[in-house]
C-alpha cells in the first residue's frame, strides 16, 4: 500500500466520479490502483464503470454477518480494481458506515493506490468517513464561488482529521481560469492539479458506461486528467502501517 | 449608483428609479427569484439581502437589475462595490430576503449603460444560485450582444478568491463546525490535535 486518496467536493455535480475513475486509470499506468465508491447514499460509480448489474457491492460488505468477502465485491475493470456501491435505499439503510474502515484496511493490504469516491456532503458520519480515512484529499471544484466555498470547507474538515490536501482539480471549466487557478493555490494546501474543460467527451463516456480514459483517451479532458495524476506525486508508504491505522486509529470498536 | 430612489438625485445617471413592488419574500434559494424574473421577462430590479451575515464583514444589500429577465447590473449598496465584485460579496449560502420590482424599460436605459457595474448574463445564476440549468436558460434568453460583450464570467470568482478575509472566515467556520460535528459523531478521537 502506498497511499489512500479521498476524491471529494462538498457539493454535487462537480464530476467527482468521472474524476475518480480518470485519475485511477491514469495512475494505473504506474501503480496498482483500487477505486471504491464510498458514496454509499448516492452511489453512481457503477454506472460509470459498466457495473450496473454487479451482484455484490460495497453495501454487502458494510452489513454485519453477511460473511461476504471483500474480494467478492471487487471487480477488475479497465485496468483497475473497482469496488462499486449499490444504489438501493434498503442497502444504504442496512449498511453500517463504520465498517468502511475495515473494508478499506483490507483493500489497502494489496493495492498501491486507493481512491475513495466520496459523498458530496459533510452532514453525516458516513459522509465524512472517507475524508477521515484517507491520507490525502483531492478536492474537485467547478470554478464558481459556491463550489470553491464548499471545496474549502471539505479541505478544512479533512485537515481537522489530519488529512492533507493532495491538490485541487478545476473541473467543467469554460474558457480560461488561469487567474482563478493561481489564486486558488494560495488558499488550498495543494497545487491545482489540472483544469479540465467542460466536454462532450465526458458526457458521451458517461452515457456509454465507460470511464473517460477508456471511452475518449485522446480527448483534451483525458489528457488533463493524466497531467493531474502525474502531479499527484504518490508517496511511498508502509502498507502494513496504513492498514493498521485504518483498522484501529479512527473509530473505537463497538463491543 | 445609489439605492433605488425617486430618481431626483444629482447623480441620476447612476440611480435606479424606484419601481413597482411585485414580490417580497425570504427565499432559501435565490434561484427562485432569478427564475421568476427570467420567466416573466422582468425589466426592473431585485434587492437581495443575504440573511447569513457570519461570513460578511458587514451587511450586504444587493441590487440586481434585469432587462427582459436577464441580469444586467449588480451593486452592493453597503460596500459600494459593483459588477462582479458585488456578485462575489453577495454569493453567500443561506436564505435571502428578496424583493422584485418592475421598472419601465426607458427609465432604466441610462443606468444600464454603466459598463463598470455590468455582470455576465448567467453570472448571478451560477454564483448566487449555484444553478447551472438556470444559467444555461439565462444565456439562451440573453441578447447576442450581451453574450459577446461579456467574456468575463469568472471575474466574480477572481474577486472572491482575492478576498483573503472572507476565505479565512469560511475556513474558520468550517474548522469549528468540523470539531463540533466530530464530537456529535463520536469521531473526536480521530481529530488531529495539531489542527487547532
Amino acid at each position: 500500500m502506498v497511499e489512500a486518496f479521498a476524491v471529494a467536493s462538498g457539493k454535487g455535480g462537480t464530476g467527482k466520479t468521472t474524476s475518480t475513475l480518470a485519475l485511477g486509470m491514469a495512475l494505473a499506468a504506474e501503480h496498482d490502483v483500487t477505486v471504491v465508491d464510498a458514496d454509499t447514499g448516492m452511489a453512481n460509480l457503477l454506472f460509470h464503470a459498466g457495473l450496473d448489474d454487479a451482484a455484490v457491492t460495497l453495501h454487502d460488505l458494510l452489513v454485519t454477518e453477511t460473511a461476504t468477502a471483500v474480494s467478492e465485491a471487487t471487480y477488475d475493470r479497465f485496468g483497475l480494481s473497482v469496488v462499486p456501491c449499490g444504489t438501493s435505499l434498503a442497502g444504504f439503510e442496512a449498511a453500517e458506515p463504520e465498517r468502511l474502515r475495515a473494508v478499506v484496511a483490507e483493500l489497502a493490504r494489496d493495492t498501491d493506490v486507493l481512491l475513495l469516491d466520496s459523498p458530496a456532503a459533510l452532514g453525516s458520519k458516513s459522509a465524512v468517513l472517507p475524508v477521515v480515512l484517507a491520507d490525502r484529499v483531492v478536492v474537485v471544484v467547478e470554478p464558481t464561488i459556491p463550489a470553491l466555498s464548499d471545496g474549502l470547507k471539505v479541505q478544512e474538515y479533512a485537515r481537522s482529521y489530519g488529512t492533507e490536501t493532495g491538490g485541487v482539480l478545476f473541473n467543467k471549466v469554460r474558457g480560461e481560469t488561469d487567474d482563478a487557478a493561481a489564486q486558488a493555490e494560495r488558499h488550498f494546501g495543494g497545487p491545482v492539479l489540472a483544469t479540465v474543460p467542460e466536454s462532450d467527451a465526458v458526457r458521451a463516456a458517461r452515457r456509454a458506461g465507460e470511464p473517460l480514459l477508456a471511452h475518449a483517451p485522446d480527448s483534451e479532458a483525458a489528457e488533463r486528467y493524466r497531467r493531474a495524476a502525474a502531479r499527484l506525486d504518490v508517496r511511498d508508504g508502509d502498507g502494513d502501517a496504513v492498514a493498521d491505522r485504518f483498522r484501529s486509529a479512527v473509530v473505537p470498536d463497538t463491543p | 449608483m445609489s439605492e433605488p430612489s425617486d430618481g431626483d438625485r444629482p447623480d441620476a445617471a447612476l440611480t435606479i428609479p424606484r419601481g413597482t413592488l411585485l414580490r417580497s419574500r425570504v427565499v432559501s434559494d435565490v434561484g427562485t427569484t432569478l427564475a421568476r424574473a427570467l420567466d416573466r421577462e422582468l425589466t426592473g430590479y431585485a434587492t437581495l439581502v443575504p440573511q447569513e451575515t457570519l461570513l460578511l464583514s458587514g451587511e450586504a444589500r444587493g441590487v440586481l437589475t434585469f432587462a427582459d429577465g436577464v441580469p444586467v447590473l449588480a451593486y452592493n449598496t453597503v460596500t459600494d462595490s459593483g459588477g462582479p465584485d458585488a456578485l462575489a460579496e453577495l454569493a453567500v449560502p443561506g436564505p435571502y430576503r428578496a424583493e422584485l420590482y418592475a421598472v419601465d424599460a426607458a427609465r432604466l436605459e441610462t443606468a444600464h449603460e454603466t459598463e463598470a457595474l455590468r455582470v455576465a448574463p448567467a453570472a448571478a445564476a451560477t454564483e448566487l444560485a449555484d444553478d447551472q440549468a438556470l444559467a444555461e436558460r439565462t444565456r439562451e434568453a440573453a441578447p447576442d450582444h450581451r453574450l459577446r460583450a461579456t467574456d468575463g464570467d469568472d471575474d466574480a470568482v477572481a474577486s472572491f478568491l482575492a478576498d483573503d478575509d472572507r476565505i479565512e472566515a469560511i475556513r474558520e467556520q468550517a474548522r469549528a463546525e468540523a470539531r463540533d460535528r466530530a464530537a456529535e459523531w463520536g469521531l473526536d478521537g480521530a481529530l488531529d490535535d495539531g489542527a487547532g
